[in-house]
């Protein structure tokens, strides 16, 4: 999927999905240089799952939406191949299994998941074990079933990840390099939605 | 169980019971059988009927439920690679304000954004500027360090000029237009969104924006136009300078230079920035036909009064910025609509809420009695010769006839008396006893001088026309590093812009000037940014006189002021006409409609 594309610029991807109560979910995918200017912006139109969907994804369909849907059809529209992608939408993790590339939340600054309270090591919490790293939280998929999240610190940020993919915090600290002490990947994303609204306005 | 005495103890005997007798009956009963012809129906075999069910099903039906993975419609905007690229891979996105700048402070969080103006169309366009990194963070940059962390909004200030080609920053006297407008160039010039700008700007304040630009963006090479023809021909046709600064007067020397200096084509600017920019108010001036000329993709203006007397004079700003967008007939209320994306005015109750207090007093003063005198007989004259004058009675004529009693009200021409002078030095008195400094206005070079000579114990400077440009500066440093040097006199023409003089805490109009604006400039050279106490504005008014009646007029002027900037109700007079002009000494008026001032 990423084959092909141009690698030479060192650049982050910041994807997200926007809920609309109205028109649907929209996509919007910025692709930044390490200096914070955009390099691309791609933006679905509003999409809404039928009926069929919702019955028979079940409690799997917004990680089929925002993941396999959304988030791989922008990806495949990018020129540029980013060194990782970050998220601000839990869901969109599911598009590390479609991807080779790492891809992480972002959990806002300041705040708590509020599932984060599922620390590993915690006796009374099913399936909780000791971290594997010290350090390392893992947090719970709000529906229970989905994959497990291990979040830890890069720089100023907060991230998490699927369990499964624990190896991609390496690739984020390896792949962002001495920069990720001083990125705020949370700011992107308020420019992502600044941006999807413009578009939808533009569009009416 | 008998019981039998036995001597004296008693013994228990058991003895069988006696055997039954048995009798024996023999019972014979005779059976015959009973006919009931039940036998015959038993034999019978039961009758069972049989419904038949029939049980044909087909074989079971599939429903197909189609799951599409429907096409998802994607636009995608592509922008061109940033010029300056940030040191050895240093990242900004949003980085901590200040975290890359090698000198200067170090910017505080903040996320004010680039917005897009409404006459950018283009999705892409707008959407170029809405996905720029915070301001903050793109000055966070280290060859962009700063000097003082600058208020918050005067980065809205800087938001609001980088993606315009078109636009007033209008805010008050104070606030730091200066400064706004040099950040804004500076990132300009850095991205490299432009790569010649021309700063224009009143004479006297050439050196003030030399200073400012030194200050605020010391990378950023400077030139001023200056000296000889030959010499500034020269200057003018240099390439690669990336900021230029004029003064309106050399602008319209060099015009035809500026016309066709390369080759037959006009020398090209990026951006052109007017300072002051009420100076091209009158359309039909020779500054504003010259500015109108200059090739330029980018056209700003700053001023703090961009209405001055009239709606008009935005119309003639206008002419600069957007050629045809206003037009004099508009409504100020419509007018007012129109160029809000263009303009951007705040004032210091807006904004700089931690700024202390600008108070007034008006001091409203009787003439003494040589100067009621005199200024009595001055009237009478002069309204008998504007009535003999009849029709012949121009403007002109009422013009001075103004000025003259203007005059009066100042010192009385015969013997000097002046009841205003008496005021001011019982104030100056005060001011000079609390260490503290003031600023006296006046409309006349030669008001001043006689208050110079009145006023010499409280150590006056003189700052005015008369003063050749050269030695400004030195007045200004002497004022403000001497302490014996109390109060500086200004003629409005020299001192009423761009000038810092915010460690004086008094200000007095001596006498009004023809319309407020340029009154809040001259008072704002004290109450400004940096101020260390309240700004305290004494304005003489004579009692029953011209003065009196003009202030009327000032007020009207200040309601226009307010329809346009702040959407207030009501549009008041748009200035004052010759009709009013005429009115003020109760003639009948000339010209019906027509503007005078």
């Amino acid at each position: 999927m990423e084959s092909g594309k141009n690698t030479s610029k060192p650049a982050i991807g910041f994807l997200t999905v926007i809920d609309h109560p109205q028109h649907g979910l929209f996509g919007g995918y910025l692709v930044l240089n390490l200096a914070g200017r955009p390099l691309e912006f791609h933006c679905t139109a509003p999409i809404k799952p039928n009926r069929a969907q919702h019955i028979l994804y079940g409690p799997t369909l917004e990680s089929f939406l925002y993941g396999e849907q959304i988030g791989s059809t922008l990806l495949g529209h990018a020129k540029t191949s980013p060194l990782v992608v970050c998220t601000d939408r839990e869901p969109v993790l599911s598009l590390r299994d479609l991807v080779d590339l790492p891809v992480a939340l972002v959990l806002p600054p300041g705040e708590s998941l509020p599932n984060e309270t599922c620390q590993a090591g915690k006796p009374d919490l099913p399936g909780a074990g000791k971290p594997d790293v010290p350090g390392v939280l893992r947090v719970d998929p709000p529906h229970g079933r989905g994959p497990r999240l291990i979040t830890f610190e890069l720089g100023r940020n907060r991230l998490a990840l699927s369990q499964q993919k624990s190896d991609d915090r390496k690739r984020f600290s390896e792949r962002l390099g001495e920069a990720a002490s001083a990125l705020d990947l949370w700011e992107p994303f308020t420019r992502i939605r600044e941006a999807i609204e413009e578009a939808q306005q533009a569009a009416r | 169980m008998n019981r039998q005495p036995i001597g004296e103890s008693e013994l228990f005997h058991w003895a069988p019971p006696l055997a039954p007798e048995v009798v024996s009956r023999d019972f014979c009963f005779t059976t015959e059988p009973l006919i009931t012809g039940w036998n015959r129906a038993l034999e019978r075999p039961l009758a069972i009927e049989a419904t038949t069910i029939p049980f044909s099903s087909a074989a079971p039906r599939a429903i197909q439920i189609p799951i599409r993975r429907a096409s998802i419609r994607v636009r995608s905007f592509e922008f061109p690679e940033p010029i300056e690229t940030p040191r050895t891979e240093q990242p900004a996105i949003a980085a901590s304000p200040g975290q890359g700048q090698a000198a200067g402070v170090s910017l505080k969080l903040g996320t004010t954004r680039i917005r897009p103006p409404q006459d950018v169309i283009k999705l892409g366009d707008r959407l170029q500027y809405l996905l720029q990194p915070p301001l903050e963070t793109l000055l966070s940059d280290r060859e962009l360090a700063m000097p003082f962390q600058p208020f918050p909004f005067q980065f809205e200030g800087v938001a609001f000029l980088y993606p315009r080609h078109a636009a007033i920053l209008a805010d008050e006297m104070g606030l730091g237009k200066t400064m706004q407008a040099i950040t804004t160039i500076r990132l300009l010039l850095r991205r490299g969104e432009i790569r010649s700008a021309l700063m224009v700007c009143p004479k006297p304040l050439v050196t003030n924006w030399q200073r400012e630009f030194h200050l605020w963006a010391p990378e950023v090479p400077t030139l001023v136009i200056e000296g000889e023809q030959a010499r500034r021909a020269w200057q003018w046709r240099l390439p690669d300078v990336p900021l230029r600064i004029a003064n309106y007067e050399v602008l319209i020397r060099d015009r035809e230079i500026l016309a066709c200096g390369e080759g037959d084509r006009p020398i090209p600017f990026d951006l052109v920035v007017l300072d002051e920019s009420q100076r091209i108010k009158n359309r039909g001036s020779t500054t504003s036909e010259v500015v109108r000329g200059l090739s330029r993709r980018r056209s700003w203006a700053l001023t703090g009064t961009p209405v001055e007397n009239s709606a008009e004079d935005l119309v003639g700003i206008f002419e600069f910025l957007a050629p045809g967008f206003l037009s004099p007939e508009m409504k100020p209320r419509k007018m007012g609509r129109t160029i809000c994306d263009y303009v951007l005015r705040r004032t210091k109750e807006q904004v700089l809420t931690e700024l202390p207090p600008k108070m007034f007093r008006d001091a409203d003063l009787e003439l003494t009695p040589e100067q009621r005198e005199t200024y009595r007989l001055a009237e009478e004259e002069g309204i008998f010769r504007l009535t003999a004058m009849g029709e012949g009675a121009t403007i002109q004529h009422v013009f001075e006839l103004v000025l003259r009693l203007k005059q009066i009200c100042n010192f009385d021409t015969a013997t000097g008396a002046s009841s205003k002078l008496e005021r001011l030095e019982a104030d100056l008195e005060e001011v000079a006893g609390s260490g503290r400094k003031a600023i006296v206005f006046s409309q006349w070079v030669s008001t001043i001088k006689r208050l110079s000579k009145a006023l010499r114990r409280f150590g006056p400077l003189e700052y005015h026309g008369q003063i050749p440009s050269s030695h400004r500066d030195g007045v200004i440093r002497q004022f403000r590093e001497e302490r014996s040097a109390h109060v500086i006199l200004m003629s409005y023409g020299a001192g009423a812009v761009g000038l810092n003089l915010q460690f004086a805490n008094y200000v007095f109009l001596f006498d009004r000037w023809w319309n407020p604006a340029v009154e809040d400039q001259a008072i704002n050279r004290a109450h400004r940014i940096g101020t260390s106490g309240p700004t305290t504005v004494t304005r003489f008014l004579s009692l029953d006189t011209i003065e009196e009646r003009i202030d009327h007029v000032l007020q009207e002027k200040r309601e226009l002021f307010d329809t346009i900037f702040s959407g207030a109700k009501g549009p008041g007079k748009l200035g004052l006409t010759h009709n009013e002009l005429f009115g003020l000494f109760a003639l009948p008026g000339r010209g019906v409609g027509k503007r005078a001032a």
